[in-house]
């Protein structure tokens, strides 16, 4: 019956010279290269769910009083958005499950694709020629962070209303274009009410079209590179061994999708996420503790309470303090994320093309440095929670701030160099029959003269 | 069935008797719980039947596939730029309408920026100002006036100006502390009378409401990112990242006791931003 | 068994049942009976009780030491807080006092509360609070305005700064929820009958009596704490539970 299928899409789109290549197209079985797949269903899981939350959702700030079935909150006033996710989440038959998978799957989503994309940056997979796949990849865990923020913001309830002001006062905070930037991007000064519709159309429609789009093209640069592999015995630069994609790999993959489902279905029904009842509506002139954003935003929150209460103030104007916590030290960073392939390609003087991946121990330099960023990347994401790490641990919080100011600095500089030298020892003492890879030249006497490349 | 099917077999029978139950649940009224774990029994058990037959059952193959340079033949690159040169020549040979046609595409940014422009109002004086005027009452979150003497001393009520009860700019902490303690900036002096002081609740750090009050030690503390005040100093930061103090509002007590302002915050409220002097 | 058997063991039974309602009702202290005026003898109780536990640290008249604040003119309800959350005695005076099972009595209780009023009258008496009374929204929007900003959105707690707690609200009564709202024990700020009237307050008492249990239809609610634990399951549950499947299914060459 498939086989007929083929022939009459053949017929019509002449598929079968495609089909003939493409199902036994070789896919390499290693467990680390399934990170990006399992971000990729995580991500279908959050394109049903999602839908099914539209469905149900009115992204309206204007008020209503709450008649359902939620006790605590009966006869008060409240957004019609935060109503529409109540009634979802106690009054329509499996609405709190679906709700609480598509959260849980946005959690596991950024974090498959940050656990993808170290992988791809020790293994060095962003060298040439995937370059582009790696500045797509940026745009795709920017875009994720994005799609998540103004998702877990629509429900437009005390928690995240919060995280929405916050957000305001950071775009206030850009010198010179900083209060236009909010202005038109809020609609208004905070509160506005036309924010929760605009939130909406940016979550559902405009990130969505653009993370379809970046992940299409992420998706078809792979196919048609194909995919890089680690070295082994019979492999070279210029084969890649693997699953056929049919029936091996498709069904290896499609179980795999299973699997990711199966275990956001787990969490969305035996772990509480958001209880957005319990927050009550978002009201300006209140606030809750402990307030933080979901983990991915982390690491903005955290540098937003280590720094210390620096601000320029001159000239008839001011740059206030949280423009360098929230906007400059991070678009410094990703900017020189985003550059790495090239910021390592000028650094080394290596523009060759790979096919083979690098161990952590083959490019310690690179290990090095990945250990560091990664390293403050934790510890800010850590500080985003120090009141709850105070209170656990019976420390003052100004003593944890303190504290983590110093380590944040220190600890990646250690971890980096400690990495470097691990990675330089380990590679060294297995001599050069590691990773080592020749450049070979015709020398200035004709003859040829191989030099030995550090990655 | 051969004894290496039998798992399987037995994983796909565990995901129908899964999604049946899912099913019985649903129509039985449903409850979150047995909802999430029996539709991850019905896909986890099928997910791992098609692995287990990926792995056990199907013959293991390993296929090569040869990698071609990505670069294109060296004639194929001659003719592709060729082929864009030629276009180019038409827009560098003729200048003038090259320089033109740069223009009107460059006047046509001017037009995308018409709908950004509409997106929002313009930020003008709004930021400097809130409801508070010379004379208005003081009104609790119910919406009554507050009297001289209706506060103990260490409390703290959020207050707004009359006839903009809830106004998120004009949101205002009153404190009732011992008069003693009041270390205010100079010009001050009148603003807090009987031991009243009031400021803006609006954290001049990122906005967040200053809702944590330290009563014994006069602090107020922001839980958003820590940023901390001291009440008898007039409110000012000391500790985390907040570079300004929370802007006063003066107060007075007028004949009837009641609490009225008498202008104005002392500063822009909230967070900083550029135009702030 | 023969009738005599069946006569002891029903007598043992009664009697067990009866201690162990005692020793219950011991360890819990039940809550204060409505104000009444102290006769002498409950005044020269508590005097002997306070001079044995109390004097100490805060002095043979309640005036204060080095080691503790003045008790006199506190009032009745800051007294009987302190002692029926077992927050006092505090072995420690530098340390902050914290809830703990009280080891007082009732008796024992109004017996000391009675001495120190009896020296010095005046501070808020023991509230009267009806939780059955009181609208459990009405309540919400209290303590989502007041409380929460310290005690967290379930009344979970919270760190308030300087090494300040403010505490998990599950195991309080509703007599102690009203008397610290009345009082403000340190570092709380208090809310006396013109913030906070009678009707809030039983609406009040009625919502933070309510957050002992919360629906919690969601699974497992991770004490409340937010985005933090979510992160925690999402990458220690979720994510670690996607890596061990992934080795399973793929190579490590």
């Amino acid at each position: 019956m498939i086989r007929r299928l083929v022939l009459w899409l053949d017929d019509r789109l002449g598929a079968a010279s495609f089909a003939r290549k493409a199902l036994r197209k070789a896919f390499p079985d290693h467990w680390a290269f399934m990170l990006g797949e399992v971000a990729l269903y995580a991500y279908i899981a959050l394109l049903v769910t999602g839908v099914f939350l539209t469905f149900f959702f009115t992204a309206s700030g204007q008020d209503v009083v709450y008649q359902g079935s939620y006790a605590p909150l009966r006869g008060e006033r409240m957004p019609a958005a935060y109503a529409s996710v109540l009634r979802l989440s106690f009054d329509i038959g499996a609405g709190l499950v679906m709700r609480q998978m598509h959260h849980w799957a946005a959690l596991v989503f950024v974090a498959a694709i940050a656990a993808h994309a170290v992988r791809v940056f020790f293994t060095g997979a962003f060298r040439r020629p995937r370059e582009i796949n790696w500045l797509i990849g940026t745009g795709l865990l920017l875009l994720a962070m994005a799609a998540g923020f103004t998702g877990y913001s629509l429900p437009d309830d005390l928690l995240s209303g919060t995280g929405i002001r916050i957000a305001y006062s950071v775009l206030l905070s850009i010198p010179v274009v900083g209060t236009w930037a909010a202005f038109l991007f809020f609609g208004g000064e905070f509160p506005a009410p036309i924010t929760i519709g605009r939130l909406l159309a940016l979550h559902i429609m405009l990130l969505q079209g653009l993370l379809l789009a970046a992940l299409g093209l992420h998706l078809a640069i792979i196919w048609h590179q194909k995919h890089t592999q680690f070295r082994a015995p019979g492999r070279t630069e210029n084969t890649v061994v693997g699953s056929p994609l049919w029936p091996n790999y498709a069904m290896k993959s499609a179980g795999l999708g299973l699997a990711v489902f199966a275990v956001l279905a787990a969490l969305g029904g035996l772990f509480q996420i958001n209880p957005v009842w319990l927050y009550g509506p978002y009201d300006p002139t209140t606030v809750s503790s402990p307030a933080q954003p979901d983990w991915y935003i982390g690491w903005l929150e955290g540098a937003l309470r280590l720094m210390p209460n620096w601000e320029l103030r001159g000239f008839g104007h001011t740059i206030p303090e949280p423009f360098f916590p929230g906007v400059l030290v991070p678009g410094l960073l990703i900017t020189i994320y985003a550059l790495w392939p090239f910021i390592e390609q000028r650094v080394t003087g290596n523009r060759e093309v790979h096919h083979f991946l690098d161990r952590a121990r083959d490019a310690p330099r690179r290990s090095g440095v990945g250990a560091g960023a990664l390293t403050f990347m934790v510890l800010l994401t850590l500080a985003g929670s120090n009141d709850v790490m105070a209170r656990f641990f019976g420390v003052p919080v100004e003593t944890v701030t303190r504290l983590l100011r110093g380590v944040v600095l220190i600890a990646p500089l250690v971890a980096g160099w400690v990495t470097y030298v691990v990675c330089r020892e380990l590679k060294a003492a297995e001599g050069h029959s590691g990773a080592a890879w020749h450049l070979v030249r015709r020398g200035p006497g004709g003859g040829y003269v191989a030099e030995d490349k550090e990655t | 069935m051969r004894p290496v099917e039998r798992p399987i077999a037995a994983m796909l029978v565990l995901s129908i008797c899964g999604s049946l139950a899912l099913a019985a649940v649903y129509a039985a009224g449903g409850q979150p719980q047995l909802e999430g774990v029996l539709l991850a029994v019905s896909l986890g058990a099928l997910g791992a039947a098609v692995i287990a037959w990926a792995l056990r059952l199907l013959p293991q193959e390993s296929v090569t596939d040869v990698r071609e340079p990505e670069p294109s033949p060296p004639a194929v690159r001659a003719a592709a730029t060729s082929a864009l040169e030629r276009g180019e020549e038409q827009l560098t040979g003729r200048r003038t309408l090259g320089r033109l046609l740069l223009g009107a595409l460059a006047a046509l940014v001017l037009v995308v920026f018409f709908p950004i422009r509409s997106l929002g109002p313009r930020p003008g004086r709004s930021m400097f100002h809130t409801e508070w005027q010379p004379g208005t009452y003081v009104i609790d979150g119910s919406g009554r006036r507050v009297r001289d003497g209706q506060l103990a001393v260490d409390s703290v009520i959020t207050v707004f100006p009359e006839g903009h009860g809830g106004s998120p700019v004009s949101q205002a902490l009153l404190i009732r502390i011992d008069p003693a303690l009041l270390r205010l900036p100079p010009g001050r002096e009148t603003w807090a009378p009987n031991g009243h002081v009031a400021f803006s609740k609006i954290c001049t750090h990122a906005g967040c409401p200053v809702g944590l009050y330290r009563a014994a030690a006069h602090q107020l503390l922001c839980p958003c990112h820590q940023s901390t005040f001291d009440v008898t100093l007039g409110a000012a930061p000391i500790f985390g990242p907040t570079t300004r103090a929370l802007p006063q509002l003066p107060l007075r007590i007028d004949a009837d006791g009641y609490l009225r302002a008498t202008g104005d915050f002392s500063a822009p409220v909230g967070p900083g931003f550029w135009e702030l002097s | 068994m023969s009738p005599r058997a069946v006569t002891v063991a029903a007598v043992m039974l009664v009697v067990g049942a009866a201690l162990m309602t005692a020793a219950r009702s011991r360890a819990q202290t039940p809550p204060p009976p409505s104000p009444a005026s102290a006769s002498s003898a409950e005044v020269r109780r508590g005097a002997d009780l306070y001079a044995l536990h109390c004097a100490s640290c805060h002095g043979a008249a309640a005036q204060g030491t080095a080691d503790g604040a003045p008790v006199l003119g506190a009032g009745a309800a800051a007294l009987d807080f302190v002692l029926s959350t077992g927050r006092m005695p505090l072995a420690d005076p530098r340390q902050p006092m914290v809830r703990h099972r009280s080891e007082w009595s009732r008796r024992d209780i109004d017996a000391i509360v009675a001495f120190v009023v009896s020296l010095a009258p005046g501070g808020p008496p023991i509230p009267a609070v009806h939780p059955e009374g009181g609208d459990l929204a009405h309540g919400r929007q209290i303590f989502a305005a007041n409380c929460a900003p310290c005690h967290g959105t379930a009344g979970q707690g919270a760190a308030v700064g300087e090494g300040a707690d403010a505490p998990d609200l599950h195991d309080a009564r509703p007599v102690e929820i009203a008397e610290a709202v009345r009082i403000g024990p340190d570092p709380m700020p208090a809310f006396d009958a013109a913030i906070i009237g009678q009707h809030d307050l039983d609406s009040l008492v009625r919502y933070v009596v309510f957050l002992r249990t919360p629906p919690d239809p969601g699974g497992f609610a991770l004490g409340h704490l937010g985005p933090v634990a979510e992160g925690f399951i999402a990458w220690c549950v979720g994510f670690a539970g996607l890596v061990v499947i992934i080795r399973l299914i793929g190579t490590t060459t």
